[in-house]
């Protein structure tokens, strides 16, 4: 992996530049707005810049992981008896841990279950096939969230106070807003800590670098293929979490839209890329607010897309390029 | 050869689920009470075309229980009449492909006399060409886009086979008096100047956001930007960034055109997110699905912030002559509170059955009788008749707000725009 | 090599007994197109009489049953279309319902009061597959550099874009309020079956049947030809097509403009059938449904796939139905397991279709990626790996 030191700074700096502009033009709200929509798509699009990473899979159903990864939250929070906002803090600390912990095993469980009986049978077969097997356990997802919750969306407790703000230089900002900002950047600096500096993260490096030679290294493929399934798919459950306490609803459909624009972040940041899938997030949040701002929220969805397009056509490496693994 | 194999699987299969079926196929049909039928009665159907299943199952179902209300209350001398029902929701949504191909269904069983529904104007869209070229009327509880009658609005492309033979009357009022209700409400009422106006870009709520927009300025209030904004078809109901927007211009008045399904109910827990609980909040009988108990209703959906800042109309009369036996009748029948329009799926039922008790069994004698202006109808919304358009002359519309107390929308006034 | 090579398109053949089939094959051969039209013709006779037999009489009455054989013939239109995109060419299009709605715009915006236009249905057929076929090639060009799943992932973003702008825009389109009154097809008395309209389904049947007999006995001469095998030569392995010299850019243009001429064709029919287009009938789940019916077809078989289309849309309007109706009857008892309660009586089957096309997707993928009527190319293709590996043991065990 080469990367040259002036390209590597050129990018970070034109995007502060950007990010500062755009507070000047959109301002102390709406820029938390697209810190926290952005905070969401960058944890999901981790999911997929994983997977695609190691076995060069675009997993459809990652978005329904998310899904799944809300109604598990709604779930827990509503049979746990909350109704609202909890005031008591240490309570509240840890029923939001549990929370967490809870929705990513759980949802880190399904994703490596998938990958072994949808995924594993089909690791040489032509590329078509997994694509395609993906998108039939995203409808499978689907349904069976359909089957048990029912069709309608569903309202869910909130229990961080929603009405709860602080003073941030002058603007009123809501505290669950920055919550989930701050619980996504630990989030996002954990992954990053374990893929560079564990063992099982140099396992996951190698598999994504050359997965043959890993073999011979004595990487056991199986096992990191796993792990990073469970890794993803937990992450893609703590964005769950967070679209529980943020927007307190969920419905069967939310993973389709959801996982089409975390992929274009994903994309977009540079596929196998993991500060890339965290600054893509990011960037759509931004795009879709600036889109809303400027008069556009209808287009919004169309300009997401168009950008997947474009940065598809013109630079398929992405802005960061790659890291996990050198691709042609 | 496993080809001749699996072909040999297959119509077995075919042939048993036939077998099964053929006798299950008057089970969606039967509705009506097993009268034993004197061995002169004629068989007659109405037919439902309503979305029934998935997320439209609350609009459709309690709507659907209205007809079959009528049907076990009001008896026709001669005649045995049951339902024939059909579902146009694919997917848990409305489809006006699949309304269409149900319509064509209804009008190919002879013994359908008449067809309570669609339920979505969208929808009528799709059907109102059928309906009128095979000469069976349709009579819609809940339609009311304005461009399904009105000549002005383009109305007569869809009924351009038989321009002179209608085939399509409702008995909801429509958006454009709708819209302006709400618009009447937000400065009168809620006393608002400043509106920020917020559709789903669907056909039904974006023309009342537009009409609400148009009336709102008209009576001296002035709407921000200019115009609704849109949010985008499918999408997730996030409406941080807007109302964030709305925010800095500080509004009066917040009106969603839109359904509950398209985000309503989430649109007004967001404001309380973004600290706009105090600000009004209004929509139209897209909001008007149920009390806050009822699971994926606006009220439940809104959370507890749905307060008494929140208005919403709906095109139908609220003072129904007898609203207490309806209520009771329906609740003993099917254990459970009568929806938004179960009343106006009563009424479309009873045109029907008007219209077969005074012109017998014959599909166009009743099409020539529901749609003909000088007959009227007292039904439990009131005594109404359709225009030579098929819009009822009822032109009422209701108006309520959130009750704390009960969590569920409380009535507040009616107001009759009169004759059109 | 003339026998293999037309081996796919023998699906219909094979359910008929041994002596008959070599008849039918060896005529197949000699003159393919005027088979495909036999093909079709027999279809488009033996259909309306088997529906007037139990048990299928009691499922609805002939005229139900014609109108949905002409709404099948849509998607059979479509699938052939994304059959030549996805399996022939083996490029994985997931936004194609885009080009079936721009080849219904098109017809809208031809013959309708909206436009003030009044084109006739007959030569719209052919705009549309023009109008459709330059969309193909515009949206397909710039994924011509693309690996399969990026392409997968383009045309899905194409796929939500179109809609979008349809919904948007207002004056072109009417916006999110579709357009209404279209003009239908006029050619009075057609032999006697009546005039286009509502109450009439034959005109449309006979129509539908015409023009998928034409689209079939053109795509079976494409993929004869030097194009086609190019296509097949790509979808193998593209940098050994290109170092033999085929011309990858014009032959995935091509695979993209022909794919989406006939979603053309379709969506012009549809738009003149329906009287109507709006924007929401050209969703992901209509893409989705198109390539299950390709992939359960048989990717590559032209028959397999018209036959997969057809009886998937069967299943999903008449079946499913009929399902629910028959497991209602049963009464089965429900079953309380205390925290999951299981009614099977009150599963409605049409609601969860989508369910079950994701479980038979994944089942086929894992057990039969190439259809139930394969070609036998696209067969060995698909199982090449295990059969090496086969090979592999053999070999180990006699030395």
């Amino acid at each position: 992996m080469r990367r040259r030191p002036g390209r590597g700074l050129l990018i970070p700096a034109v995007l502060l530049l950007v990010a500062t502009l755009d507070w000047r033009y959109i301002g102390t709200e709406q820029f938390v707005n697209a810190l926290t929509i952005g905070a969401v798509y960058a944890l999901i699009a981790l999911g997929y810049t994983m997977v695609y990473g190691i076995i060069e899979l675009i997993n459809f159903a990652h978005g329904d992981v998310f899904m799944v990864g809300s109604f598990v939250t709604y779930w827990l929070l509503s049979s746990l008896g909350f109704r609202g906002t909890i005031s008591d803090l240490p309570l509240l600390l840890v029923v939001v841990v549990g929370t967490f912990l809870a929705a990513m095993v759980v949802m880190g469980t399904v994703g490596v279950v998938i990958e072994r009986f949808a995924y594993r049978p089909l690791r040489n077969a032509p590329r078509l096939a997994p694509l395609i097997t993906a998108i039939g356990v995203s409808f499978i997802l689907q349904n069976i969230i359909q089957i048990f919750f029912g069709p309608s969306p569903v309202s869910a407790a909130q229990v961080i106070d929603v009405q709860a703000r602080v003073d941030l230089g002058g603007v009123d900002v809501s505290v669950v807003k920055l919550f989930v900002i701050a619980v996504a950047f630990i989030l996002m600096i954990a992954l990053q800590t374990f893929v560079s500096r564990t063992r099982m993260g140099r396992a996951m490096r190698s598999t994504a670098i050359d997965r043959d030679a890993a073999q011979l290294m004595g990487v056991d493929i199986n096992t990191t293929i796993a792990v990073t399934f469970f890794l993803g798919s937990a992450l893609a459950g703590a964005a769950g979490v967070v679209q529980i306490l943020y927007l307190g609803t969920t419905n069967f459909q939310l993973g389709f839209q959801a996982g089409l624009k975390a992929f274009t972040s994903a994309v977009l940041g540079g596929i196998g890329n993991i500060t890339g899938a965290a600054l893509g997030g990011f960037l759509i949040g931004f795009i879709e607010v600036n889109s809303t701002v400027a008069g556009l929220g209808r287009w919004s969805e169309a300009i997401v897309f168009g950008i997947l397009v474009l940065v598809l056509v013109f630079r398929p490496t992405g802005l960061l390029g790659q890291q996990l693994g050198e691709r042609a | 050869m496993k080809l001749a194999r699996m072909g040999a699987a297959l119509a077995i299969a075919a042939i048993v689920v036939g077998a099964c079926s053929s006798s299950a196929t008057t089970a969606p049909s039967a509705a009506a009470p097993a009268s034993a039928a004197a061995p002169a009665n004629i068989a007659v159907k109405i037919g439902i075309e309503l979305p029934l299943s998935g997320g439209e199952k609350p609009n459709g179902e309690p709507t659907l229980n209205g007809v079959k209300l009528a049907l076990s209350q009001i008896q026709v001398p001669g005649f045995t009449v049951t339902l024939n029902v059909q579902d146009d929701a694919v997917n848990g949504v409305h489809d006006p492909q699949q309304g269409a191909k149900n319509i064509q269904t209804l009008v190919n069983d002879a013994t359908v006399m008449g067809v309570v529904g669609p339920f979505n104007s969208s929808v009528a869209k799709a059907e109102i060409p059928i309906g009128n070229a095979a000469g069976l009327v349709q009579c819609s509880p809940a339609n009311t886009n304005i461009s399904l009658t009105k000549p002005e609005f383009g109305a007569l492309d869809l009924r351009k086979t038989k321009p002179d033979e209608l085939a399509y009357v409702r008995v909801a009022t429509t958006d454009d008096i709708q819209g302006a209700a709400g618009a009447d409400i937000a400065y009168t009422i809620a006393k608002a100047r400043k509106a920020f106006v917020i559709d789903d870009t669907e056909t039904y709520g974006k023309a009342l956001s537009d009409q609400f927009v148009a009336t709102f300025v008209k009576l001296g209030g002035t709407v921000i930007d200019g115009a609704s904004h849109g949010v985008p078809k499918s999408g997730q109901g996030d409406f941080t960034s807007l109302l964030s927007l709305a925010k800095a211009q500080n509004p009066d008045f917040i009106f969603f055109g839109g359904v509950t399904a398209t985000g309503g109910g989430l649109l007004r827990k967001q404001m309380v997110t973004a600290g706009m609980a105090a600000i009004p909040m209004g929509g139209g009988d897209g909001l008007s699905d149920g009390a806050a108990s009822v699971s994926g209703s606006f009220l439940n959906l809104a959370g507890d912030q749905g307060d008494p800042n929140t208005y919403m109309t709906v095109a139908a009369t609220h003072d129904i002559p007898n609203p207490e036996k309806l209520k009771a009748d329906y609740k003993a029948m099917f254990g459970v509170d009568p929806g938004a329009y179960s009343a106006s799926g009563y009424a479309c039922a009873q045109v029907i059955l008007e219209a077969i008790k005074n012109v017998g069994g014959d599909r166009a004698k009743v099409r020539a009788y529901v749609t003909d202006p000088s007959h009227s109808y007292d039904t439990v919304l009131g005594k109404f008749s359709f225009d030579k358009n098929g819009d009822t002359t009822q032109r009422i519309i209701s108006d309520y707000t959130f009750d704390p107390g009960t969590k569920d929308w409380k009535f507040v006034s009616q107001k009759d725009f009169g004759a059109a | 090599m003339s026998a293999r090579r037309l081996q796919g398109g023998r699906a219909p053949l094979r359910l008929l007994p041994s002596t008959l089939r070599r008849v039918g094959e060896g005529f197949a051969d000699r003159h393919q197109s005027l088979a495909v039209l036999v093909g079709v013709a027999l279809v488009g006779a033996f259909l309306p009489i088997v529906v007037g037999v139990p048990p299928f009489s009691g499922f609805g009455n002939q005229n139900d049953f014609l109108d949905g054989f002409a709404n099948a013939g849509v998607f059979v239109l479509l699938a052939l279309g994304l059959n030549v995109v996805v399996g022939l060419a083996g490029l994985l299009d997931l936004g194609y319902a885009a080009f079936f709605a721009i080849g219904s715009y098109a017809y809208a915006y031809g013959a309708s009061p909206f436009s003030h236009l009044a084109v006739p249905f007959w030569p719209m057929l052919v705009v549309g597959a023009l109008v459709a076929a330059t969309f193909g090639i515009l949206l397909g060009a710039p994924t011509l550099r693309l690996r399969g799943d990026y392409l997968a992932i383009v045309t899905l973003g194409f796929g939500e874009i179109v809609p979008v702008v349809f919904t948007n825009s207002d004056t072109y389109t009417n916006g999110t309020n579709g357009i209404a009154g279209i003009y239908q097809p006029s050619l009075h008395g057609l032999f006697g079956i009546g005039s286009f309209g509502f109450g009439n389904p034959w005109p449309y049947y006979v129509t539908v049947l015409l023009v998928v007999a034409v689209a079939m006995m053109l795509l079976y001469r494409l993929q004869d030809s030097r194009l086609g095998r190019a296509w097949v030569a790509i979808r193998e392995d593209e940098v050994a097509a290109a170092s033999m010299g085929v011309n990858t850019v014009t032959t995935k243009l091509l695979a993209f403009a022909i794919g989406a001429s006939t979603a053309g064709l379709a969506g012009v029919f549809n738009a003149s059938k329906l009287s109507i287009v709006s924007p929401d009938q050209f969703g992901f789940t209509v893409s989705f449904t198109v390539l299950a019916m390709v992939v359960l077809g048989g990717m590559g078989n032209i028959w397999g796939v018209a036959i997969g289309a057809f009886t998937l849309y069967e299943i999903q309007s008449v079946f499913l139905k009929q399902l629910t109706n028959f497991v209602q009857a049963l009464h089965l008892p429900v079953l309380d397991l205390g925290f999951l309660r299981l009614d099977i009586s009150a599963i409605d089957f049409v609601q969860y279709q989508f369910l079950l096309y994701g479980l038979a997707l994944v089942a086929m993928m894992l057990l039969r990626p190439e259809g139930l009527f394969p070609s036998r190319q696209r067969k060995r293709e698909l199982h090449e790996s295990e059969e090496e590996a086969v090979e592999s043991n053999e070999g180990l065990v006699q030395a």
